[in-house]
């Protein structure tokens, strides 16, 4: 197949998924995040400290939308997370004052190692790129930004994703831990 | 390939055929959840795991697990008149050969009585009735007065007990054999893997090889 012949793609689209699937992935997803958005404005923000990041939003994709993808277990979730977030971090306390390259560099790199450890989590790389362009309040964390929100966050869905994934019978949760 | 009649695809083409997008995507529907996997992908993977399941498999079964046993062997010393009796009692179309001391050493077949007879083209039953009728004898009179040793395949081709499935396969497709006498170190018969007992090997699955 030639260069120009892949970009037509081949092969037909995956079919969709039935109300019963659509009701569960509402549902985990609805307290996951008002999990973590609860913790985030009890106790979190009046500490000046920030437990909800976007990036938790992809992950409500995969931990409830997705339940059964490599991308969304526990490895590559809480993996996934705190590596980019170092990675983040790092990026922009030594390039920060370049910021397009402090950003490409924290996506691209967290990409790399998310692979390289086997931990491929997508919103790990929005967890990178927040890191770098999150404004101050993200900045002043420091690498405390790897254990709150990232790490923290991550788990408190994780936890929702292990009680709510497994009540019906046509789901469970993890596939794998590690 | 040297075989122009052969019928067996290779294993990739054979899986090919196996599986459709619309099957792939009939399980997905199935299977409930959603499922991270375009369905070519999923093709993809089934086919490389069927072929890591077919070597699987005849690395997996034996010879000692096919094989018929025991061997009915004639003994080289064996008038031919003798010998097509024999057989043809039996049913069997060829039979492994051994020498005094019990050692296979050469195998007779349909196939060697014709080349006794002094055809070097393959024929078939019907010939021989053409023949019979056209020229009011029988072609077989020259086996007459000699013996197996004379015109068996000689020295045959033989397999350990260990020998695989897929090894053994091999044998059949590129040597054009229909059976393989199974033998011991001393080279005595043990058994006899057939086109049948390879035939049959096909519906094993992991419980009946370990009965």
């Amino acid at each position: 197949m030639n260069y120009f012949e892949k970009m037509r793609g081949s092969g037909p689209s995956p079919p969709g998924v039935g109300a019963g699937e659509v009701f569960w992935s509402w549902l985990g997803s609805f307290l996951g995040i008002s999990a973590v958005a609860l913790l985030h404005a009890g106790l979190f923000e009046p500490r000046d400290l920030s437990l909800l990041i976007g990036s938790f939003g992809a992950s409500a994709v995969l931990l409830y939308g997705a339940v059964r993808s490599p991308l969304a277990q526990p490895r590559n979730l809480m993996g996934g997370h705190v590596l980019s977030a170092l990675i983040g971090v790092t990026a922009h306390q030594l390039l920060g004052s370049t910021p397009w390259l402090a950003a490409a560099v924290a996506v691209s790199l967290a990409i790399a190692i998310m692979h390289l450890t086997r931990t491929l989590h997508p919103p790990g790389g929005a967890t990178a790129l927040i890191a770098v362009i999150g404004g101050d309040s993200v900045h002043q964390l420091g690498y405390l930004y790897v254990l709150v929100p990232a790490a923290l966050g991550a788990l408190v869905m994780l936890v929702i994703a292990l009680l709510v994934n497994n009540i019906p019978k046509t789901r469970k949760y993890p596939e794998f831990w590690f | 390939m040297h075989d122009g009649h052969r019928t067996m695809n290779t294993d990739n083409d054979c899986t090919a055929t196996l599986l459709s997008d619309a099957d792939v995507i009939a399980a997905m529907r199935e299977i409930p959840g959603y499922l991270d996997i375009s369905p070519a992908d999923f093709r993809e993977v089934f086919q490389v795991a069927y072929v890591h399941a077919l070597k699987r498999v005849r690395d997996s079964i034996r010879a000692a697990d096919i094989m018929t046993r025991p061997a009915h062997c004639v003994g080289s010393d064996l008038d031919l008149i003798q010998a097509a009796t024999l057989l043809a009692e039996r049913g069997f179309s060829g039979a492994p050969v051994t020498d005094a001391a019990g050692r296979v050493v050469g195998v007779v077949s349909e196939k060697d009585f014709l080349a006794g007879m002094g055809v070097d083209r393959p024929i078939g039953f019907m010939d021989i009735i053409a023949h019979c009728l056209n020229h009011r004898g029988c072609m077989a009179v020259s086996l007459r007065n000699r013996k197996v040793s004379d015109i068996m395949t000689a020295p045959p081709l033989t397999a350990g007990v260990e020998a695989t499935l897929g090894e053994i396969s091999a044998l059949f497709v590129d040597r054009h054999i229909n059976r393989l006498p199974i033998v011991d170190a001393e080279g005595r018969p043990l058994g006899i893997v057939t086109r049948t007992n390879l035939v049959q090997s096909y519906c094993f699955t992991g419980q009946g090889v370990q009965s």
